[in-house]
């Protein structure tokens, strides 16, 4: 069966998700990993769908046009087989937060020390806080630490970060329980 | 004497709510060692409540002495029947998994420390204060009898510390 991905982008307000899912509902797709969100004013929804028949964006035909009509963005894609698993990735998961007084420059420093590493990023969100006069950036991140890399190491490379960028870091292992 | 089969998720059983031990006999000594023997064998585990391998009974096994993080505060290995947390304080929130939902995880709070209630294996009452990680698993182990899983409990979804502040 194809898997696509599902983007919808727009103005937040109440009914959004129930307008989305009663197309999805109508066409009869499955929905399967996804994940949705206020980013700004904006309602973000990423979905993971799949149809027993359809095998290409034209299948959907007119389907989201009323949606887009609403004021919504729509972007479909066709994965590839396989697209839809998730990868097993083998390591620590780890909790990156950063944070301080807003400024340009704070992100791409610090994922470039992570991509540089083959740390894989499995989360990331970041928000502006604080007040107008005195904004604070906030980023967290999780990451899965590859076998070779050690909690240490990566707070060993935060830590020169942190004094770089001005800004304060903390690392912590949030490797699941299993209980 | 066995390592009995985990039962997963959407077993109906992992959502009764369990009947009390009524009496110390052969058969719940039986259960006792199966569960030890299952946490055993799976390596990993720090409990196993009985409705996991299929005994909707109220009997948890707990041991966190193995672990890293319960390991410099703990009680040993645990058997507790009949359970009944009579006090709780504070608050501590972990990443849990369970062996029963396999490959989901989520952010859970509970007790930081405990007051804990229960028959041991040769049917003798105790009572133990247990803090931290300890606390934790009792209180995840606890829920299996009741028939809740973690993911009735998770408080977050993944880091959104400070998502739910209004600007």
């Amino acid at each position: 069966m194809n898997h696509f991905a599902l983007t919808i982008i727009g103005r937040d307000h109440p009914g959004i998700v129930a307008r989305v899912t009663k197309v999805l509902f109508d066409l009869g797709c499955n929905i399967a990993d996804s994940s949705c969100t206020i980013l700004g004013g904006q309602f973000a929804m990423i979905l993971i769908i799949s149809h027993p028949r359809f095998s290409t964006r034209e299948s959907f035909g007119t389907a989201f046009e009323p949606i887009e009509q609403d004021g919504l963005s729509v972007f479909l894609r066709t994965l590839q087989a396989g697209g839809e698993a998730a990868p097993q990735l083998p390591g620590e998961l780890c909790l990156i937060s950063v944070y301080g007084s807003d400024k340009p420059g704070i992100v791409y420093p610090v994922v470039k020390e992570l991509g540089d590493r083959q740390i894989n990023i499995t989360d990331l969100n970041t928000q502006l806080v604080g007040s107008p006069e005195r904004p604070v950036y906030v980023m967290m991140i999780e990451a899965i630490l590859p076998p070779g890399i050690p909690l240490e190491k990566l707070a060993e490379v935060m830590a020169q970060l942190k004094d770089r960028l001005q800004v304060d870091i903390s690392v912590r292992d949030i490797t699941p329980v299993e209980l | 004497m066995a390592v009995r089969k985990i039962l997963c998720y959407p077993d109906p059983l992992l959502k009764m709510v369990c009947e009390p031990v009524a009496e110390l006999n052969q058969a719940c000594d039986t259960l006792a060692q199966d569960l030890l023997d299952t946490m055993l064998a799976s390596g990993h585990s720090v409990g196993v409540a009985a409705p996991q391998i299929g005994v909707s009974q109220r009997m948890v096994v707990v041991d966190v002495s193995n672990s890293k993080l319960g390991r410099n505060n703990n009680h040993g290995q645990l058997v507790m029947i009949n359970p009944e947390i009579l006090e709780q304080s504070g608050q501590k929130s972990m990443r849990e998994g369970c062996m029963s939902v396999p490959d989901y995880t989520g952010n859970v709070v509970r007790a930081e420390e405990i007051l804990v209630q229960f028959l041991d294996r040769r049917g003798d009452q105790q009572a133990i204060r247990a803090t931290g990680f300890e606390a934790v698993a009792i209180q995840h182990e606890l829920d299996h009898l009741d028939g809740l899983l973690f993911l009735d409990r998770v408080s977050s979804l993944k880091t959104d510390l400070f998502r739910r502040k209004k600007r």
